[in-house]
């Protein structure tokens, strides 16, 4: 196990613990509304994007704050875009959905990678109809777990990584794994802007 | 068991697995932290917010959210009690609410059951932290509105399913000077309010009830 799985699995043990199956239901009430008020599945997606970037905002607060009191020390840990990889997929899901992802895939340049993910809290429960059922098939455009990329997008915003996320592979769709795929665009530049120096 | 190998299954067909009753351990693969809850929950709470033009609405958004998931939660709590009766009764009904229904949702049972003194239809479940409203502080302009709405919904959902239909509830009451002084598990300041949530019965369920009793 490496030193950001130890890390992960020590920071969940400490986290205060939900139902699963409530917070799949839960999720599920949120989208089944979304499904009712948007009805296009591409509008339904970029609303959970929407919501997951909220998300992800406010979550790498905590984040930050509990992985730092567990002496992680992430400043240094973060040089480059594997590290981050590694710890959003080893740390961040591990703390707080309580799951492993693995990371791979990263493209030539090292800009782009894959989180992979085995068992999806989010999923529970959860069938997309089939592309044979009737009027089904409008449904198959929905990505279900579309909020996990908001999040991460979020997150890695607040600390100046501009990412594009994407759900490539979907167990709700017959994959065998769950893959988001994150694409570095842009590293933002440090500090608060020139609205905000000193005079 | 992971459940990517049950992908191609159909989803009626694959085992409902144990209860998610055990909160706590951190190999448990039915729990996910209160936090991600939360976060969602506060979602869900800002989405119906943004389409409600009034508190009341707010709530009965929420507990419209909530009846859905209360159905899901009967026949789930349901299909794995080892028993395999029904209840019929509407006191072991709420009993069954407050204990084996609370026990799933929340990893423990509700704090109180109590039947009001002035109304005999009325019944009133209490939980002290109930995790809708854990983190949550509710502006002065939203007044009257309980966080909790979501879960009266899945309390009537469980109580219609079952056959008991009644208009569910959430309050949220002051607590009295040394109430309640259990620390909580979320470092959260202790709370000063807790969760009503009063169960009103429908007149039929009442008079059903007392033919049984004859």
């Amino acid at each position: 196990m490496t030193s950001k799985a130890q890390a992960g699995t020590a920071l969940w043990a400490k986290m205060p613990k939900a139902n699963a199956e409530l917070f799949a239901l839960t999720y599920g009430s949120l989208v089944t509304e979304l499904v009712r008020d948007y009805e296009d599945p591409i509008e339904v997606n970029a609303q959970l994007d929407r919501i997951g970037h909220s998300i992800g905002v406010r979550c790498v607060d905590e984040f930050l704050s509990k992985a730092d009191v567990a002496g992680m020390g992430l400043s240094t840990q973060c040089n480059n875009l594997r590290d981050t990889a590694e710890v959003v997929a080893k740390v961040g899901f591990k703390m707080f959905l309580g799951v492993t992802a693995e990371v791979g895939g990263f493209s030539q340049d090292q800009r782009s990678f894959s989180v992979y993910l085995q068992d999806n809290p989010l999923s529970t429960f959860v069938e997309l109809p089939s592309e044979s059922a009737q009027g089904g098939d409008d449904l198959r455009r929905l990505k279900y777990s579309q909020i996990l990329c908001g999040v991460i997008r979020g997150a890695l915003e607040q600390v100046n990584l501009k990412v594009e996320c994407s759900i490539v592979r979907d167990t709700l769709k017959g994959d065998e794994v769950n893959e988001i795929r994150v694409d570095l665009k842009e590293v933002l530049a440090d500090g608060a802007g020139d609205d905000y120096k000193e005079e | 068991m992971s459940r990517s190998a049950q992908s191609n299954t159909n989803l009626l067909d694959r085992p409902l697995g144990r209860s998610g009753g055990r909160v706590g351990g951190s190999s448990d693969a039915t729990s996910v932290s209160l936090s991600a809850f939360a976060y969602v929950y506060s979602e869900l709470v800002q989405y119906h917010q943004g389409r409600a033009a009034s508190v009341s609405e707010l709530e009965r958004r929420l507990e419209s959210a909530g009846y859905g998931v209360g159905l899901k939660v009967l026949e789930l709590v349901a299909y794995r009690s080892k028993e395999t009766k029904r209840e019929t009764r509407l006191m072991s009904m709420l009993q069954f609410v407050s204990s084996s229904v609370w026990k799933s949702l929340f990893g423990k049972a509700a704090d109180s059951l109590e039947r009001s003194i002035d109304h005999a239809d009325e019944f009133m479940i209490v939980d002290y932290e109930p995790i809708t409203s854990t983190f949550v502080s509710v502006p002065q302009d939203l007044g009257q509105l309980s966080a909790d709405a979501y879960v009266s919904g899945i309390i009537a959902g469980v109580l219609d399913g079952a056959g008991f239909s009644a208009r569910v509830t959430a309050h949220s009451v002051d607590l009295e000077d040394g109430e309640y002084s259990k620390p909580n598990t979320t470092g959260m300041p202790p709370r000063k309010d807790k969760a009503v949530f009063l169960v009103k019965f429908s007149p039929e369920v009442l008079s059903r009830d007392a033919a049984l009793d004859r």
